[in-house]
């Protein structure tokens, strides 16, 4: 419609609006025919609004956050009489790992009510997730139950803080409770059927607790069972980014204990209705005997996890007596249960041992099918009746033994995770697919720990509300783990590891040589070799850095020789060996760095699971060192290995994606392939300029860029990325870049006939060279190289030719010398050439352009194409056409343009020249 | 000494002549203030809630004016309107800095990128503000509704409870406002 100037369209439309946005769509459009009926003009206008209204609900005008609004995490302290919801904050109830508690009180001016409002850690929220994390509370603020503790409301304020309003229960934890009343097992069993109930109730409604523990299941002083925080563990999990990394964060605070969660829960298998089954079994087996399970088999964090997923737990019956070694305890576990511990064992064994061990099945399937099928079980043995669960016979055991994948394989140890009170150490079967292997793979390896660091980073130790460095958080996370050093040595290890990984990262490498030497004396007193391993050759890593090889090489064989010889401690050599391999980098053994990658993937090859992450960096390694040594062709195989796994994990890796692409441009770019450079480069800049947290796309990337586009007759645009290239530089302080920026810019401007530019970028460049470079540098011949260009366009051919010849000696004299040129050398003969046919002596041109033909022939062997050899024979061509050799004219004028096409493109000047002069002597 | 806020707002309502611009002005220092304080207590980079800053003046003011200041729903109708005020001229503000502030005049993408982001936000929200302005002289309850849920990030049921009214109306009020700002912020595109 036309819009009006005015506003009396409002006035006209505004009582309208009031009557037909209360209807339902079908009643509108009754409402609007009989509207057209009175006033046709009225009726148009106001379908054209209900039309934009439509719009506007689409678009979601204003209802973005205005970007002067605080990011979620910029939050105050919680305060009493501060508002969340409906509800006003009284006094704080507890702490944990997921956020605040609070008490709070709701005053409408008819009554008031009491809640509990969790303020939960903003970082747990993932960002944009406020409206799904609101309906999703809605689903769950559905669930009602008299066993059940409401969830009442769920948002996140305006300030950005989520939270949770949760009915306020008063009591105690079950297990705490049912010893205080001294209750036997059958009121035990009938407290335990009542969460039984409420439990299936929420599974009805396809809601699933996944994290049923004591302090989640309180009774109150009328006895009455109340279970906390039903689906609030899922919807933390969705809504922050990523569930691994929940996973750990939960950890960290004990929201989740590993004693209590599901084996699928532990290797981020799909949780379903059964996984609450093996927690209540758990919860069973602690109302009934006062101990449990896994701690009757596990005591380090490492065994508690391993224990989860492998160990086969005791019956009931077993330990109440055996369990503990002190008699005093076990009688007085059994008199709270008003018996005595013989007396207990017996009432245990038989239906409640069966009972129990079905709930607790590692393999979901084996499980209770149903909660309701659970408490069926335990009414018919409160009746006397049958239960459904069949005991484990000992040909059934023997059988599930042999069954049980043969090559099921314990890796051991690591993680951060380890410290956040988690830890591992799991069984992984080879069946289970491949996000779970990678997974576990993950908690692993020791690069991944990185992330898992930067969560618990993002979460706990970040000051709220402030701008902090990865410095200051690095710093925080090292006074953390000071305080963590308790009895955890492994643990503690790993953070320092971790932690010193990252401040190598930033360059920080004394911070870093510090705690990883303080890691590496820790890990003296503990037994685990894959710690006390990593834990040296994390230290020769640094130490290289700092040039001390001889110690380096030393701390490499001792880890090495940490290690058994053990499929167990496939990923553990593996991240030695690269560590090995950086060493003998630094010492620029890089033949030595190659090999010993190599041996890295053929012993990871032997582990019994692929990971491509593990593959990635070895070949990105590995890629590194063949460039490293000018094996370019190598290089660019390994670096095609490396992204197909990078695009196999469809991780967003970001800083790994763009230095590898930029890496392997360069690689292609050695090669003398620019065309096929190009695209990767490109990618590279995409990369980095996408991600947020990178402020720009780093200046070498940038100038790489630029120059590959000069050589694909892009000249302006490599003009302007090496603009942005110097500008990038000069900021970060890089003169390195600068220098090459300058070269680029006269290589463009010479390459778009513009001398006096070109001249000079030259004249900048000279000086600085002189200053810091020796006198055979090739960047001295560079210039000669652009000055020659100049000299030409300025119609100088003699000046031209000196600067050239100038050139070719001070190569020739590195080269000689042991020093760098080889390269470059082919370049200066066929421009030397090139020169000689304007001067009308075609004999010295094809002696130059032959030389360099059989220079890069000898370096890239007979198969290989390349960017200079098609020049070289370019301008072969046409000396040998100069001389009047129609003939080698018309062969070598062949090669060329072959050689072009492959390396520039079909429609590259230098490509078309060569094709012409291959027309014309046919 | 300077009249209070409160009796400022007695002045407004009364129908007092030039007394809304006096309390508009005292309640623009009044949160300028606050906001700067907050900002400098929290350091340099960090952004604070206009919520934040409007708890934060109300505490002060019933400090300073005592008992005969006004209740909460009557101090946010008027700080909500100047909150807008204070947002569209600190997004102004920001973009002049970054315009002008040019010691580093590059060619980063990045830099241009949020500068002209920075420079069309101010735009759209000084729009909204005078078509804002529009709709408060029919419909004053529609436009402070925006005010207080757009400008100042307060949700539906905090309104509602502020005013003590049904959150069902004001999210109809919402509603109506919106339409009311997109269809006259199309027409100024139009003109």
């Amino acid at each position: 419609m036309v819009a009006e100037l005015g506003d009396g369209w409002w006035a006209v439309a505004s009582p309208l609006l009031d009557e037909v946005l209360e209807l339902a769509e079908p009643e509108r459009t009754r409402w609007l025919a009989a509207l057209r009926e009175r006033d046709p003009g009225t009726a148009d206008l106001v379908e054209s609004l209900l039309a934009e209204q439509r719009a506007i609900d689409a678009e979601g005008f204003l209802e973005s956050r205005l970007p002067l609004l605080p990011a979620p995490q910029a939050l105050e302290e919680p305060i009493a009489g501060q508002v969340v919801g409906a509800y006003t904050l009284v006094a704080p109830l507890g702490q944990g790992g997921m956020g605040v508690v609070w008490l709070a009180s709701r005053n409408d001016g008819r009554f008031e009510r009491h809640a509990a409002v969790k303020l939960l850690h903003a970082a747990r929220v993932g960002r944009g997730a406020e409206e799904r994390f609101k309906r999703e509370g809605a689903v769950l603020a559905r669930l009602t139950h008299p066993h059940i503790a409401g969830l009442v409301d769920a948002g996140v304020t305006a300030g950005g803080q989520p939270y949770l309003i949760l009915e306020h229960v008063r009591g105690e934890p079950i297990d705490r409770f049912a010893d205080a009343s001294q209750l036997d097992l059958a009121a035990r069993l009938a407290l335990f059927l009542d969460v039984l109930a409420a439990v299936a109730h929420a599974h009805a409604n396809l809601i699933v607790h996944r994290d049923i523990k004591p302090s989640n299941v309180l009774v109150r002083e009328d006895g009455e069972v109340k279970l906390l925080d039903f689906g609030i563990a899922k919807l933390l999990d969705e809504s922050s980014e990523g569930g691994a990394a929940s996973h750990l964060t939960r950890d960290w605070g004990g929201a989740m204990t590993p004693a209590y969660a599901a084996p699928e829960q532990l290797v981020d298998q799909p949780v379903t209705t059964v996984t609450d089954v093996y927690a209540l079994g758990v919860l069973l087996y602690v109302l009934l005997t006062g101990r449990h399970p896994i701690h009757e088999v596990a005591a380090t964090p490492a065994e508690v996890l391993r224990a989860a997923l492998e160990v086969e737990f005791p019956p009931p019956s077993a330990v109440v007596i055996a369990g503990g070694s002190d008699a005093a305890t076990a009688v007085d576990a059994a008199s709270r249960r008003g018996t005595t511990p013989s007396k207990l064992t017996r009432a245990l064994r038989g239906d409640l041992d069966t009972i129990v061990a079905k709930a607790l099945k590692k393999d979901p399937g084996e499980r209770y099918g149903s909660v309701a099928a659970f408490a069926d079980d335990l009414r018919h043995y409160l009746a006397n009746e049958p239960i459904t669960a069949r005991a484990d016979t000992f040909a059934y055991r023997a059988a599930k033994l042999v069954r049980r994948n043969p090559v099921a394989v314990a890796l051991a140890t690591l993680a951060v995770l380890t410290t956040l009170g988690g830890a591992l150490g799991t069984a992984v079967q080879a069946r289970r697919v491949r996000v779970q292997r990678d997974f576990a793979l993950r908690q692993l390896w020791r690069a991944e720990a990185i992330n898992d660091l930067d969560v618990f980073l993002l979460s706990d130790a970040a000051p709220s509300g402030k701008p902090f460095t990865v410095s200051e958080l690095l710093a925080d996370a090292e006074r953390i783990a000071e305080r963590q050093h308790g009895d955890d040595t492994v643990g503690h290890v790993e953070l320092l590891l971790s932690i010193g990984d990252q401040y190598l990262t930033l360059d920080e490498d004394a911070k870093a040589r510090r705690l990883l030497e303080r890691a590496h004396a820790s890990a003296r007193a503990v037994h685990e070799p894959s710690t006390r391993a990593r834990a040296a050759c994390a230290l020769a890593g640094a130490l290289a850095r700092a040039g001390e090889h001889d110690r380096a090489e030393a701390l490499i064989a001792e880890g090495l020789a940490e290690l058994p010889e053990e499929v167990t401690f496939v990923l553990d050599r593996v991240s030695c060996l690269r560590n090995a391999s950086a060493v003998a980098e630094h010492r620029n053994a890089v033949q030595q760095a190659i090999e010993r990658t190599q041996t890295a993937q053929r012993v990871l090859a032997s582990a019994p699971l692929r990971s491509e992450l593990v593959e990635l960096r070895l070949y990105m390694d590995l890629a590194e060192h063949f460039r490293g040594a000018g094996r370019h062709r190598e290089a660019c195989v390994a670096f095609e290995q490396a992204s197909r796994r990078l695009e196999a994990l469809g991780r967003d890796e970001t800083q790994t994606a763009g230095t590898l692409y930029n890496n392997w441009g360069m690689a292609l770019f050695g090669l003398g392939h620019p065309l096929e450079a190009e695209p990767i480069l490109r990618r590279a800049i995409e990369l980095s300029s996408s991600d947020a947290n990178e402020e720009s796309v780093s200046p070498m990337l940038l100038l790489n860029y630029g120059w590959v586009l000069r050589d694909l007759a892009r000249a302006h645009e490599g003009l302007r990325y090496a603009e942005r290239a110097k500008a990038g530089a000069r900021r970060a302080g890089d003169r390195v870049v600068i220098h090459q920026a300058l070269i680029v810019k006269a290589t463009s401007h010479n390459e778009l006939n513009q001398p006096d530019q070109a001249e000079a970028a030259l004249a900048e460049l000279e000086p600085i060279l002189a200053r810091e470079v020796s006198e055979n540098h090739p960047g001295h011949a560079a210039i000669r190289l652009e000055r020659s260009y100049v000299a030409e366009a300025r119609g100088n051919l003699e000046e031209a030719r000196t600067q050239i010849d100038a050139a070719l000696a001070m190569m020739d004299a590195s080269v000689a010398a042991g020093g760098a040129g080889t390269e470059f050398i082919p370049t200066l003969l066929v421009r030397r050439a090139d020169l000689a046919i304007e001067r009308g002596r075609p004999g010295d041109a094809v002696a130059d352009a032959r030389r360099a033909v059989d220079a890069i022939t000898a370096a890239i062997g007979p198969d290989g194409f390349s960017r200079g050899l098609g020049s070289a024979y370019l301008t072969l061509a046409r000396a040998l056409d100069a001389q009047g050799d129609r003939d080698a004219a018309h062969s070598a004028a062949r090669v060329a343009t072959t050689q072009l096409e492959k390396a520039l493109g079909g429609d590259h000047p230098k490509t078309r020249a060569a094709r012409k002069l291959l027309d014309r002597s046919a | 000494m300077l009249p209070s806020v409160a009796s400022l707002v007695t002045a407004v309502e009364s129908h007092e002549p030039r007394a809304v611009e006096a309390l508009f002005a005292a309640l623009y220092k009044d949160l300028r203030r606050v906001a700067n304080r907050e900002l400098g207590r929290l350091g340099q980079g960090a952004t604070i809630s206009p919520t934040t800053v409007l708890h934060e003046a109300y505490l002060d003011m019933a400090a300073r004016d005592g008992v005969a200041f006004p209740d909460r729903p009557r101090f946010l109708r008027y700080a909500s309107r100047v909150m807008r005020g204070l947002i569209i001229d600190h997004a102004r503000s920001r973009h002049a800095l970054k315009r002008g502030g040019g010691i580093e005049i590059t060619a980063l993408d990045n830099d241009l990128h949020g500068a002209e982001i920075d420079s069309r936000e101010a735009e759209r929200l000084a729009a909204i503000g005078v078509a804002l302005d529009r709709l408060g002289e029919s419909d004053p309850a529609l436009a402070e509704v925006v005010d207080l849920k757009f400008f100042c990030g307060f949700s539906f049921v905090e309104i509602a409870e502020a005013q003590g009214i049904a959150e069902r109306t004001v999210q109809r009020r919402w509603e109506k406002a919106r339409l009311f700002l997109h269809h006259t912020l199309g027409a100024a595109a139009l003109e």
